[in-house]
């Protein structure tokens, strides 16, 4: 309960409601109108799209055959790019969250040889922009002829220092040291430990990291632009991206500018789906590793 | 309900001892680490020494590469449009989500839960998206906020023009990424205990002094770690103005930032050596960038 | 390490052992090619090819009921620099290259100087040269040595809204003097609309068009030596003549291939694109509401009476050293490029104008009615600026990034930072700096 709930009748605390609703309605206005232009453009054809206005619906109601047209482009190339992305995102989440989970577990609960150097080492990946080795992972990957492969996408998104950095802070807090003490007088193994009484505990952190894990390999755009060449192996944001180039350059046989809306808007859906129904997870645990650090 | 689980482990398999366990668990990512962190790393270190011409091959030329960037106004030009970019988007970016975070947390609101969800719906729109749509919004002539402005009896201003461009990339980060530190802003206040209001009504604080004197000193910590990932998530900008590129060819050029540069030496100009080389100053650059910051707010974190 | 490095050539280009296999196979080639055509696709062959004209699937089609045990993919990875960064990228990987791709005549130069492009001359391409306009066969060959096949060109005119004319009193300009009379007059009695959009600072292959017309001749190459004129009076000449109709607000300079640009000459912002034969099949499908209001004229020229026009873009097939089916791609891009009826219907139906010397004068074919032209024959229109275009006009070996310097400058300069002309000595001394770099002898 807060402060300001104890003397709701006063009007100073109505004047404050009114305003203050009233300015997250502004930014609600701001944030929700890029994806009510998504929604009206995807239901517009191409004529429409430039001649009404941007931000109401036209006359004819196009979506059914956008969709058709999103689909059918390509030899359906559009589902296929819908497969890769979950493909790719869902196996870089659950590996980058699983192997930082028991690396963070391991600097949090563990005291070893080479502990100090290895911990600096994490933090100081962190500080690495991942983009700045795009580059250079592309020239060597190639020179192992390992670009156009699945494999260059998901094996360095797996590699996530900042969810090392915040299953140490969460572990550290959520797990107490006496409880591992008490596993090992039972006689249970450290594997066991882990995987029986820490794990379950530590879930909150591991779904947190898991959905910014998730969200970085579906937001990435630079890493499979420059390791995949072949359009069957693309995720959704590459294809996209070449959708709307052959869009600008008037070469994709009917014109696509509202088709690449409605890519935009059928693959944002499932995403944002999933974000409503995930709410808890993503609500409480966020603040995890910064509450602690 | 732990020993029961202890009871129907299997009798007779491998016990890891406390020495070895922590190796185990690091394992997999720390080979992940060194295969894709550390070897891309040398890797670029390595072949920056090299240089590759259209005629006359490969060969060694040490440090020639970092001689020549040190040198390139157009490596400098885009560290310049980096730092302009994370000085306006951070902070904008940081004050607004502390603010909403503030207020939802005040209780004041009506509609919490709606505000605080649908704030947060633009973090599951990838970069790409978020870019195309705000690219289609942007159009001077024919784009929504053009017409609603002419509607209105105004012109907007040309968002991709010099004056404009920096603005309205903020913009794209702005609207993606707000609701995603508020949440984390949110989740941190509400972390903190409750008898510090209490205390605080005994002693007459109002609602916006104990917001901003009690609460907001002390999440500094939360705070802190997302700046240091904005600046970090900042300094790499790549995909929007890659994307918004050609309809505003006249300010981003193909030296926009750093990364844009690296991707063109590599895939136009053909020189990758030097690419390398640029990668590497770059991430330099920003290794140093989050380490003085994280130097200068006194939070080592060293255990 | 070093050693190392400089033979294991994977990273940079091709690796040796594709090397090796590419002499194999020039090695064995004599005897295939002599073999009946029917032999050598005995067994299904599956050929990638990289291409963006819309519908090329269609005419892929056409190839594939002659030669049906060649299939043929067409992937379309984006048109223009997309296109290319993507072939440069698969180079540079050493895998993922096509067997064929569609080329631009600008681009021709840079991928031979890669190394990447194949000769098709064993494969039997050198017996179809003489079917084609000589400069276009020209320009993707060496002696035999044959690295692309022409499939289009790209003759200029001004292609021009008839209605938007009509309604202001604007007749097509025979010259660029009048061009510019006409672009202040429209400018002044129609706020809004303009004569047409400059596109110079945003699309390096049409300036280069434009460059082409008036005479400068910014490189010529002889193998390792090159000379570069960027900065000739000729260009000052050329791009003086524009900033003087930016400067006046005349023409506008939203840069093109944007939505905003397409919108814009649907809508009738823009009356006029001086453009190539080609240029309808990017507007067919966005300007609906236009479509049959346009009509082309002859092109603009600089001095009265003195015809001379330009080629603008204009693509050819090329296959890759690193292909398994050199004698596949060759037979398709021979097909593509020179077979009569394909040719004819990609004329008709897709605006391409033919590279062969018989359709270029045949009568049925240039009185050929279209529809988005107002059922005008517009062939007879390219057909006189393709006999007018200088064919000396040179392209670097790395024109790419010549152009990228180039538009990155005068985009500043349209951006409000100096101006254009002023901008070219900056861009000779950008790109005469990285022809050395790359080990060119500047001459």
């Amino acid at each position: 309960m807060s402060i300001v709930g104890k003397n709701a009748s006063s009007a100073k605390f109505r004047r404050n409601r009114w305003l203050l609703t009233g300015l997250l309605s502004l930014y609600f206005i701001y944030t929700f109108m890029p994806l009510f232009y998504v929604i009206t453009a995807a239901t517009k054809s191409n004529q429409d799209l430039f001649s009404t206005f941007g931000l109401w619906f036209a006359e004819d109601f196009s979506l059914w055959e956008n969709l058709a047209t999103l689909f059918t482009i390509q030899d359906g190339i559009f589902l296929k790019w819908m497969a890769n992305t979950a493909y790719y995102s869902s196996v870089s989440a659950v590996g980058a969250a699983l192997f930082s989970t028991l690396a963070g577990y391991a600097f949090a609960k563990y005291r070893f040889f080479g502990k100090k150097l290895m911990f600096a080492l994490v933090l100081g990946a962190v500080m690495i922009p991942q983009t700045a080795l795009v580059i250079p992972m592309f020239l060597m990957l190639s020179s192992m002829g390992l670009t156009n492969t699945s494999l260059a996408v998901i094996l360095p998104s797996l590699v996530f220092p900042p969810g090392v950095f915040l299953m140490w802070a969460y572990i550290d807090d959520a797990i107490s040291n006496e409880l591992i003490e008490a596993g090992r007088m039972d006689g249970a193994g450290e594997v066991h430990i882990f995987s029986s009484i820490a794990f379950r505990m530590l879930m909150p952190g591991f779904a947190t990291v898991l959905i910014l894990a998730f969200v970085a390999s579906w937001n990435n755009y630079f890493l499979p632009l420059v390791m995949l060449n072949k359009p069957d192996m693309f995720p959704i944001t590459v294809g996209l991206a070449q959708l709307y180039s052959t869009a600008i350059s008037g070469t994709g046989g009917v014109l696509l500018f509202t088709v690449v809306m409605t890519g935009a808007l059928v693959s944002i859906v499932p995403v944002i789906a999933a974000f409503l129904i995930m709410q808890r997870f993503w609500q409480g645990g966020l603040g995890a590793g910064g509450v602690k650090a | 309900m732990t020993e029961r689980q202890l009871k129907t482990r299997p009798r007779n398999r491998v016990i890891v001892n406390k020495k070895i366990a922590p190796y185990l668990f690091l394992a997999p990512f720390a080979l992940l680490f060194v295969a894709f962190l550390i070897v891309p790393l040398i890797y670029a270190a390595d072949i920056s020494l090299y240089k590759k011409a259209m005629v006359g091959g490969v060969k060694f030329v040490g440090a020639d590469n970092y001689i020549k960037a040190f040198a390139d106004p157009k490596f400098w030009e885009g560290i310049g449009v980096l730092f302009k970019f994370a000085f306006l988007q951070i902070p904008i970016m940081i004050g607004t989500a502390l603010l909403f975070a503030l207020i939802l947390d005040s209780g004041v609101l009506w509609a919490k839960a709606f505000f605080r969800i649908s704030f947060f719906i633009p973090y599951a729109v990838p970069a790409v998206i978020a870019t195309l749509i705000w690219s289609y919004l942007y159009g001077p002539a024919y784009g929504p906020i053009g017409q609603t402005a002419r509607l209105l009896g105004f012109e907007a201003p040309d968002f991709v023009s010099q004056e404009w461009i920096l603005g309205s990339i903020v913009n794209i980060a702005q609207w993606q990424f707000m609701g995603y530190n508020m949440i984390i802003y949110f989740a941190a206040l509400q972390a903190i205990p409750g008898d510090l209001e209490e205390a605080s009504v005994v002693d007459g604080a109002s609602a916006f002094t104990f917001a901003t004197r009690i609460k907001l000193p002390m999440i500094v910590p939360t705070i802190i770690v997302t700046v240091v990932f904005s600046i970090i998530g900042s300094l790499q900008l790549f995909t929007e103005p890659f994307l918004i590129q050609n309809m505003a060819r006249s300010v981003i050029n193909s030296n926009f930032t750093p990364n844009i540069y690296a991707y063109n030496l590599t895939f136009v100009a053909q020189q990758p050596n030097y690419a390398a080389a640029i990668s590497f100053l770059l991430g330099g650059v920003i290794a140093v960038v989050s380490y003085v910051f994280m130097l200068a707010t006194n939070q080592r974190i060293d255990r | 390490m070093a050693e190392n490095k400089s033979t294991s050539a994977v990273t940079f280009g091709f690796g040796r052992r594709d090397f090796l296999r590419g002499a194999a196979a020039t090695a064995t080639l004599p005897i295939i090619a002599g073999l009946p055509k029917m032999a050598m696709a005995d067994e299904a062959v599956e050929l990638l090819v990289w291409a963006w004209t819309p519908d090329t699937a269609a005419q892929a089609e056409m190839f594939m009921r002659k030669f049906p045990n060649i299939k043929v993919k067409i992937e379309n990875q984006g048109g223009g620099k997309p296109h290319y960064d993507k072939l440069r990228n698969a180079i540079q990987a050493g895998s993922g290259l096509p067997d064929v791709a569609q080329m631009e005549f600008n681009s021709i130069p840079s991928f031979r100087a890669l190394q990447s492009l194949a000769d098709m001359g064993p494969y039997g391409a050198n017996e179809v040269k003489d079917k084609f306009i000589d400069w276009t066969w020209a320009a993707g060959s060496d002696g035999d040595a044959v690295y692309s096949i022409p499939w289009d060109s790209g003759p200029m005119a001004s292609i021009y809204r008839d209605d938007i004319y009509s309604a202001n009193g604007l007749v097509p300009a025979k010259t660029w003097d009048e061009f510019a009379d006409s672009a202040m007059k429209l400018a002044k009695d129609k706020p809004g609309t303009y004569l047409t959009n400059f596109v110079g600072a945003s699309d390096a292959g049409w300036l280069g068009s434009q460059l082409w017309q008036i005479g400068a001749r910014p490189f010529h190459v002889n193998g390792a030596e090159i000379h570069i004129e960027i900065n000739s009076q000729k260009a000052k000449d050329l791009l003086n003549y524009w900033q003087k109709l930016i400067d006046a607000k005349a023409v506008d300079t939203t840069p093109g291939w944007t939505t905003e640009w397409f919108a814009g000459m649907d809508e009738g912002r823009y009356a006029t694109w001086i453009a190539a034969a080609w240029s309808p099949i990017v507007m067919q499908q966005s300007m609906k509401k236009s479509f049959g209001l346009w009509r082309a004229a002859p092109m603009p020229v600089w001095e009265a009476g003195k015809k001379v026009t330009s080629n603008w873009g204009g693509s050819t097939f090329s296959a890759f050293t690193t292909s398994q089916h050199l004698a596949e791609a060759t037979q398709f891009a021979v097909f593509m490029g020179s077979d009569l009826e394909a040719a004819k219907l990609w004329n008709t139906k897709q605006f391409l104008f033919p590279v062969l010397k018989e359709l270029a004068t045949d009568t049925e074919l240039m009185g050929h009615p279209f529809e988005f032209y107002g059922n005008q024959p517009v062939n007879q229109v390219f057909a006189e600026s393709l006999g007018q275009v200088d064919p000396t006009f040179e392209f670097a070996p790395f024109q790419d990034y010549a152009d990228q310097i180039l538009t990155d400058a005068l985009a500043k300069a349209i951006g409000g930072e100096g101006t254009m002309a002023g901008a070219l000595d900056g861009v000779q001394d950008a790109v005469v700096a990285y022809a050395k770099d790359q080990g060119f002898t500047v001459i």
